[in-house]
């Protein structure tokens, strides 16, 4: 905390009054639980990012501090899993899905929200709602088996009902042609309900003044959807879309592993960063290889983010993220 | 703008200041200073360099290293010897905790008093367990070795678990034990055969040496063929037949079954990757990418301590005319419906195996054996009689005769408790059948005949996983397995012969950016082609090709350039 | 307080306006589409329960089916041989998961809530603090010692609840809920009339930033009543505390274990796996685990989501 009160310009200080510092005080006492909780657990271990430029295994007296300063510095050798034939497959499914979905999600989603937001019924639009929200309480290793249900080829429903119309049955986990749908779909349908909520508490949060001054004025629904609703919920929109964007280069890594259930010839259009990884992991243990991958997604994602912030502070500075 | 920039520098310079403090946690002097005595003793080592030759040079360095670490290792000792006498002094033992695989224990306080009752003398420590099971143990074991958890001091280890053995002993992880094998080892010693220490014996991080007690198991491994007798005889064939006909062979028998059973039924149920080794007389070489084999070493299948028909070498496992053979076959199977197609999905292959085993809904399966399963209530309760038909003789490989160890944390704080425990426990009967079958008169009874009948409800709460304690041929036979079982098992075991390159570990580290991208490369084809769900026409050569962008010609090089090494020894 | 007020009766009256809406074609195509979306995401559940419920038998004949031919509870039997275990995981899930969530949701508003005030001096920084940790982190080891030997998570509830307790995303959710529900007019007046920092948040924002909140517990107790992995790190010797999800998770992975591993493992171990039911018990305990929250929700729905439509005249 010393260095934040060094630190700070001291300008400020000139024109702070006795309650404005009071304030200050006061809120700064809020942050500090939470600022506590992120020294602890999320600052104190970032010393683990040089594990990623080591070579990192056990010294004598084997102690983790030790390891991790007697270990010999490897440079960038950590980083050579990327040398894989793999890694433009992987790093294109990544981000076409990434990409195709923030903006499917995004469309969708909203349209939803305004939906449910304009019903007339409010007990169906709570159903609704209710219904929609469900799948994003289960896991995709539990979503996995629903997709399994309907596409095992011993006795998943679709090969069962294609064996009984004579036709040919398709090994879906063998054919790759179906699987930017099924993935795109499962993605859809597990976290629709949950961005259309946050979007539809971000909507029921807009003065409705602005509303009645709309009707007032004459404007019909869509326009009121078009020059209150949308502009209403735009904060909500932007910040969602800039902290997808930073996580363009990670995966979920349920949905590309469980859901395909790990199958080798769907790799084509399942393999991601994050899977490829985790495989690679699962031959070598090389910890260091694991701490590269992640500081790598980490350094991507910090500089999309940076950078769609710029982009929206250009923008609608009021928007934007810091 | 300029308060945000502010705000990230401030961040940056605080998270560089945590990660100094942490790195250069407890030493003296301020940075600046240090860093020019760095640059000052790297340029005074250059200039040492030069001068001096390079090979010189080494030597005095590693002679230097040796020394720092003696003095250290020296002073650890002291410090610890010092610390144990006061533990002793204050009349309170210490604790020494060891992580088991595979356990099912929801109740172990009845074992546990009993155990340190016994060992309170013997050992001068008192017990705790963590009861590892079969799907968490690799990632706890891993993550507390890692981490340098220096609770826990015992850990299980193996060559096919994720702390994999020879990797972790090479890493440091693994305490060297000859120094307190030569001194609290000698009943140890007589418990387990020298061929198990041989075994054991390995490059690791403090030298040639033994980094784990070696349990004594099933330590030879055979590959059958799991022959569902009831069913054959019902379509009017033999064993014999079977055998006569062979893999290659079997068209007509599936075709029967098929015809018998239903279109739902499906004869031939493979592990893919093992009925691959079965039939092209291949084994998994120690060391190789774990979760797809790509190398393999031939066998011999008349005589498996003999060389096989490639010499010692080690072979792209999927280039061979074995394996093409192989797939073909599979494929032609798998096109004429006789394996289920849920075999050759990843995640679905063993669940739908284990399913069919259960009620016995296959003619031919594939079972890699071990000495006990017609004993095995359980394991041939499947409603039909089931006969195990050998491919080969039981060998003894790298991979089988490392298959349950214990090693001691090098981080332990108790290593000569630790080591004495695993010593009693290998070669004391009453211990190692305490830890494993429980407490008698509550977890099991013995009945006239001296056997054990376990008591099944208790029993259900403190079941670990008898191979994973230790030395079991020292525990008393069960009813089940009836008089003489330990002692025909040894027998067994001791017959089986050790192939030509038995020992030989490959090191995979030099390749280890090949290994990971070949290994993802072969969970993409291998399974779908082992299990003949693609066509080999087209796949196998694109997996090929494949195989060849990934490097596999580095990693094989670098396999067999060890492999020539080792058997030059 | 007259400010809250005067804005409540706004929003009352309003209420009582009819404001145009959509043509009743446009309602009914719009009552089409959610409503054909919201059967898609209850069938696969509906289906899975009654696979749960398919005999094995049942399974072999027509596959997984929406009728089966022969029912069974074979998957639950196997799971209720859990006893006492199953109940007490039970009782730990409810009890991590209320007290984390509200701990958790305490922390978030008391974070976020300065970040929203334009005129908190150390906002930027605050602010940088938390998102930076959104993209970096130290790794799974590294967090795992600090935790474990700094902080002595390890065997106990604690270790369950901290390391989840905070999340800079609720953090930017909650400010951003903060930024369009709250006026600043609000809290400049509350600061006129004298009121301190932690009464204005607790009497005039709190209750306007409702639906927020909402929204996050849910979140919260969501992402608590679905974590296992915490227990599978922090839990070694004490497993009394185990959670539901660990417990049905360990049964799972020891399930899939087995089956790859059996031949590497032995007599015993193939023992162990001929024993699982593993087919309809993977569905069996997806119905575990959801029916639960499937009670849970309306909880929400009726007492917290409820929030959601408090402030909205629509509807």
């Amino acid at each position: 905390m010393t260095t934040i009160q060094t630190a700070v310009p001291k300008r400020h200080r000139s024109f702070g009054s006795i309650t404005a510092r009071k304030k200050t005080f006061w809120l700064t006492t809020m942050m500090l639980p939470g600022a506590v909780w992120l020294l602890l657990i999320r600052y104190l271990p970032m010393f683990g990012i040089v594990i990623a430029f080591k070579n990192y295994h056990a010294f004598r007296p084997n102690t983790f501090w030790n390891n991790i300063v007697r270990s010999e510095w490897v440079g960038l050798k950590n980083f050579e899993f990327l040398k894989s034939p793999d890694t433009g497959i992987m790093i294109r499914n990544t981000l076409g899905y990434n990409i195709l979905w923030i903006l499917l999600g995004l469309v969708i989603s909203v349209a939803f929200a305004i939906m449910m937001s304009e019903l007339s019924t409010r007990f169906l639009a709570k159903s609704y709602q209710t219904m929609m929200f469900f799948p994003y309480f289960l896991s995709w290793v539990v979503a996995s088996y629903f997709v399994l249900a309907f596409l095992d080829p011993t006795s998943g429903m679709i090969p069962f009902m294609q064996k009984a119309a004579g036709q040919k049955v398709t090994n879906f986990y063998h054919d790759t042609t179906w699987w930017p749908l099924i993935l795109t779909i499962c993605n859809l349908w597990k976290n629709l309900g949950y961005s259309s909520v946050l979007y539809l508490a971000a909507i029921t949060g807009i003065d409705t003044t602005q509303y009645e001054a709309a009707a007032v004025d004459g404007a019909t629904k869509w326009q009121q959807i078009w020059h209150v609703t949308l502009p209403g919920i735009r904060p909500m929109i932007v910040i969602l879309l800039i902290m997808n964007v930073g996580k363009i280069f990670n995966a979920d890594f349920g949905l590309f592993y469980n859901v395909p259930q790990n199958s080798g010839s769907l790799y084509p259009v399942t393999q991601v960063v994050d899977t490829y990884v985790y495989r690679a992991y699962a031959n070598t243990h090389n910890l260091g290889m694991s701490s590269a991958a992640g500081f790598l997604q980490s350094a991507i994602g910090l500089i999309c983010i940076i950078g769609a912030n710029t982009l929206v502070r250009r923008i609608d500075p009021e928007s934007s993220l810091f | 703008m300029k308060k945000n920039l502010l705000s990230i520098i401030l961040a940056v310079i605080a998270v560089i200041a945590i990660v100094f403090c942490f790195v250069f946690n407890g030493q003296k002097g301020d940075l600046e200073q240090k860093v020019k005595d760095l640059e000052s003793q790297i340029e005074t080592l250059k200039a040492d360099a030069a001068k001096v030759a390079e090979d010189a040079a080494k030597a005095a360095e590693d002679a230097a290293k040796a020394a720092e670490e003696a003095a250290k290792a020296a002073e650890e000792e002291a410090a610890r010897k010092a610390e144990e006498e006061a533990a002793k002094a204050a009349q309170e033992l210490p604790t020494i905790t060891i992580m088991f695989h595979g356990s099912n224990v929801s109740d172990d306080s009845a074992v546990l008093a009993k155990v340190n009752e016994y060992i309170a003398d013997k050992v001068g420590a008192k017990l705790e367990v963590i009861w590892g099971t079969w799907g968490d143990f690799d990632e706890k074991a891993v993550n507390a070795l890692t981490s340098v958890d220096k609770d826990v001091d015992i850990v299980f280890t193996c060559s096919w678990s994720a702390d994999e053995y020879n990797s972790y002993a090479k890493k440091g992880y693994f305490l060297k034990l000859d120094d307190l094998i030569e001194q609290y080892g000698a009943d140890l010693k007589a418990a387990i055969p020298e061929s198990l220490m041989q075994a054991a014996t390995i490059d690791g991080a403090e030298g040639k040496g033994i980094y784990a007690v070696n349990g004594f198991k099933d330590t030879a491994t055979q590959n059958t063929w799991d022959v569902n007798v009831t069913l054959l005889n019902e379509l009017g064939y033999t064993v014999d037949d079977l055998k006569a006909k062979g893999f290659f062979g079997w068209d007509e028998i599936f075709a029967k079954a098929k015809e018998v059973k239903g279109d739902s039924f499906y004869p031939f149920l493979v592990e893919p990757m093992v009925a691959e080794r079965m039939v092209t007389n291949s084994i998994i070489v120690a060391g190789d990418a774990g979760s797809t084999n790509l190398l393999s070493l031939y066998l011999n299948p008349e005589d498996v301590s003999a060389d096989g028909a490639y010499g010692n070498k080690l072979l792209n496992k999927f280039a061979t005319d074995e394996y093409k053979a192989f797939a073909n076959q599979m494929h032609k199977y798998y096109d004429a419906g006789y394996i289920d197609p849920a075999l050759s999905v990843a995640e679905t292959s063993n669940d739908a195996r284990t399913n069919h085993q259960k009620d016995a809904s296959y003619l031919i399966g594939t079972q890699s054996y071990a000495f006990g399963y017609e004993y095995s209530a359980d394991v041939l309760a499947r409603g039909a009689e089931i006969q195990f038909v050998p491919c080969t003789d039981p060998y003894v490989d790298t991979t089988a005769s490392q298959g349950a160890m214990m090693a001691i944390n090098s981080a332990s704080e108790h290593p000569e408790e630790a080591f004495k425990f695993l010593a009693l426990l290998n070669s004391d009967p009453v211990l190692m059948t305490l830890m494993n079958y429980g407490v008698e008169g509550i977890h099991y009874t013995l009945n006239d005949d001296g056997l054990v009948v376990f008591n099944a409800d208790a029993r259900a709460t403190y079941s670990p996983w008898t191979n994973g304690v230790g030395n079991v041929t020292i525990l008393p036979d069960t009813a089940d397995e009836g008089k003489g079982f330990r002692e025909s098992f040894k027998a067994y075991y001791a017959g089986a012969k050790g192939i030509p390159s038995l020992g030989f570990v490959f090191d995979n580290t030099p390749v280890e950016n090949e290994m990971a991208a070949l290994g993802n490369v072969a969970a993409q084809y291998a399974l779908a082609l082992d299990c003949g769900a693609v066509d080999p026409e087209t796949e196998l050569p694109a997996f090929l090709s494949a195989l060849d962008a990934a490097g596999m010609q580095a990693y094989l090089d670098e396999a067999n350039a060890q492999l020539e090494a080792y058997l030059a020894k | 307080m007259t400010v809250i007020n005067r804005s409540v009766q706004k929003k009352m009256k309003a209420g009582s306006f009819t404001l145009n809406r959509f043509g009743t074609g446009t309602q009914a195509a719009f009552h089409v589409l959610l409503a054909l979306f919201s059967l898609m995401c209850i069938i696969p559940f509906i289906f899975v329960i009654i696979i749960a419920f398919s005999s094995e038998e049942s399974i072999r004949q027509v596959g997984y089916s929406f009728t089966p031919v022969s029912w069974s509870t074979q998957a639950f039997t196997y799971t209720f041989r859990l006893g006492d275990a199953l109940w007490r995981s039970y009782f730990n899930s409810f009890l991590i998961t209320i007290v984390g969530t509200v701990l958790s949701v305490s922390l978030t508003v008391l974070y976020a809530y300065p970040l929203f005030r334009r005129d908190y001096r150390y906002r930027g920084f605050f602010n940088f603090l938390s998102f930076f940790t959104m993209i970096f982190g130290g790794g799974l080891v590294p967090t795992f010692v600090i935790c474990k030997s700094v902080l002595g998570l390890s065997d106990n509830y604690a270790a369950l609840i901290v390391p989840m307790l905070f999340s800079p995303f609720n953090v930017i959710i909650m400010r951003t809920f903060l930024q369009t529900t709250v006026p600043t007019e609000l809290i400049e007046a509350a600061t006129i009339d004298g009121s301190g920092e932690y009464s204005t948040l607790v009497r005039i924002v709190l209750p306007v930033v409702k639906p927020g909140i909402a929204t996050i517990a849910l979140l919260v107790s969501l992402a608590y009543w679905n974590e296992w992995f915490l227990s599978l790190l922090y839990l070694n010797k004490n497993m009394d505390i185990m959670p539901l999800q660990y417990l049905l998770m360990r049964m799972q992975r020891n399930a899939d274990f087995l089956a790859k591993n059996s031949s590497m493992l032995g007599v015993d171990a193939a023992k162990a796996a001929a024993q699982l039911p593993s087919q309809s018990l993977k569905m069996a305990l997806v119905v575990f685990i959801v029916i639960p929250i499937a009670c849970a929700y309306p909880f929400f729905q009726r007492y917290v989501i409820a929030g959601l439509t408090i402030g909205s005249v629509k509807g």
